[in-house]
């Protein structure tokens, strides 16, 4: 069995793959091999970040599904990797486009990814965008998250604040408060430390802006 | 005839028996002293060093101080001491005084530096602190990394899973590639806890643990989180207090 997979390893190599793709590839079966590899090849080709794929295989793989479901999950998860590299552009980091696609998969749209990669300049969107969605995880409405986070990154806000954001929601939630009105209540406390603050008319014209999309 | 109230009000008396004594006229000094300090008079003579028993939960230190000595609260250190113990307990040398504020004087300024600009309830400034500190250190100045670079490097993060009976535990997640051989976890023998630390990069990630090689377990720690293409939980890590 062993050396089959080196085998399948060595022949992802020889049709062009890299040794990072030989290596995370390498602990997938056959019939999940066969069952994904046109998915490879046109992900390939609209130069997608494969090891992202090859890890969702896998996550089916040691979770014992039938190739024909991890077949479904990685055409999906190609499908939405293809748009947050479109909409992170240009040059998404690796954890910045499996962020992007955790976050469409929550339903948030592809329009906040792009807002938000213009709103942070040179900082990071990984972790922004894993907290945006577990805000919507945790049932603040994506309408909502989406301008708020945006508004937070337009303003300087750290990895940490929206760590600490998402802590206190949840906290909050714990306690029996409705998501939407955690996250208006923990933004009173954060937008007047960041960076770029505006002065508190304008904060709470920013978080009373809650229904608008963004741009 | 005895019944449970009376056994109830025996164990309550007797609990009341072990609180500190009180002497039988304290109520009236307290009433005295209170009417005092209505006339705006000195406290009568008999507020002496006894007075203390009002503070029965006090620290050692209080009950040693007498209370006309206490400096009230803002006072610099030396301006209200009197006898007792006070003034003993605080007098420094001058030179030392002087090493003393230059110390204060350079940690006021580094902590002034970290604070946040404004605002925020109690709670939130304290963490706001913490946030703008790391905030504050121009580490991508020194180590050559990019802003983005810089916040996308790992992180230690440990696991934990308390399972006794388990012969081995693996980690498994995203970011290992739920590779169930890589990332073992090893059993403390004392508690039976099985644990690891993991390098992980900022973000959100999710993740199981895989006990003796077949049981899928979510953390009891984490929150957890339903794939909606597999249609199995999975527990949910936020990373990245950078």
């Amino acid at each position: 069995m062993m050396r089959i997979r080196h085998l399948l390893a060595a022949s992802v190599i020889a049709a062009g793959g890299s040794a990072l793709e030989a290596q995370t590839s390498a602990g997938l079966d056959s019939a999940t091999m066969n069952a994904i590899a046109p998915i490879i090849q046109r992900a390939r080709a609209s130069n997608l970040p494969l090891d992202l794929l090859y890890t969702r295989a896998r996550q089916g793989q040691v979770q014992r599904l039938p190739a024909s479901r991890i077949e479904v999950a990685v055409r999906n998860y190609a499908e939405r990797l293809e748009t947050a590299q479109a909409a992170l552009a240009p040059n998404p980091t690796t954890p910045e486009l499996k962020a992007g696609v955790d976050a469409l998969q929550t339903g948030v749209p592809r329009e906040t990814l792009s807002e938000m990669r213009r709103a942070a300049k040179e900082g990071s969107l990984a972790v922004p965008l894993g907290i945006l969605t577990t805000l919507v995880a945790r049932g603040v409405s994506v309408e909502k998250a989406s301008v708020q986070v945006v508004a937070l990154l337009q303003q300087g806000a750290s990895p940490a604040h929206f760590i600490a954001l998402d802590q206190r929601v949840q906290a909050d939630v714990l306690a029996g408060r409705r998501p939407d009105e955690s996250l208006d209540l923990r933004l009173k406390g954060i937008f007047p430390n960041l960076p770029q603050s505006v002065n508190a008319g304008d904060a709470a014209t920013l978080q009373a802006g809650g229904t608008k999309r963004p741009r | 005839m005895r019944d449970d109230r009376d056994e109830l009000l025996d164990r309550i008396v007797g609990e009341l028996k072990v609180l500190p004594a009180v002497p039988a006229d304290a109520t009236a000094r307290v009433l005295a002293r209170v009417d005092a300090a209505r006339r705006g008079q000195a406290p009568a003579a008999e507020a002496d060093d006894d007075d203390v028993i009002f503070f029965p939960t006090a620290t050692d230190e209080m009950q040693t101080v007498p209370a006309a000595s206490r400096p009230p609260s803002g006072t610099p250190v030396d301006a209200g001491a009197g006898r007792g113990g006070w003034r003993r307990r605080f007098v420094v040398s001058i030179p030392v005084a002087i090493g003393y504020a230059l110390a204060a004087t350079v940690a006021g300024f580094l902590i002034r530096g970290a604070m946040p600009r404004s605002g925020g309830d109690a709670t939130v400034a304290k963490e706001q602190q913490t946030q703008t500190d790391a905030r504050a250190v121009p580490v991508t100045a020194v180590s050559g990394l990019t802003p983005r670079e810089y916040q996308e490097a790992p992180v230690a993060v440990q696991f934990v899973l308390d399972a006794q009976r388990a012969k081995r535990v693996a980690l498994v997640g995203d970011f290992n590639a739920w590779a169930a051989d890589s990332m073992p976890l090893v059993r403390d023998s004392a508690t039976g806890v099985w644990s690891t630390v993991v390098n992980v990069t900022p973000g959100r990630h999710v993740y199981a643990f895989v006990v003796d090689g077949e049981v899928w377990t979510l953390d009891p720690r984490a929150p957890k989180t339903k794939d909606a293409d597999y249609g199995t939980e999975q527990s949910v890590l936020i990373v990245g207090l950078r």
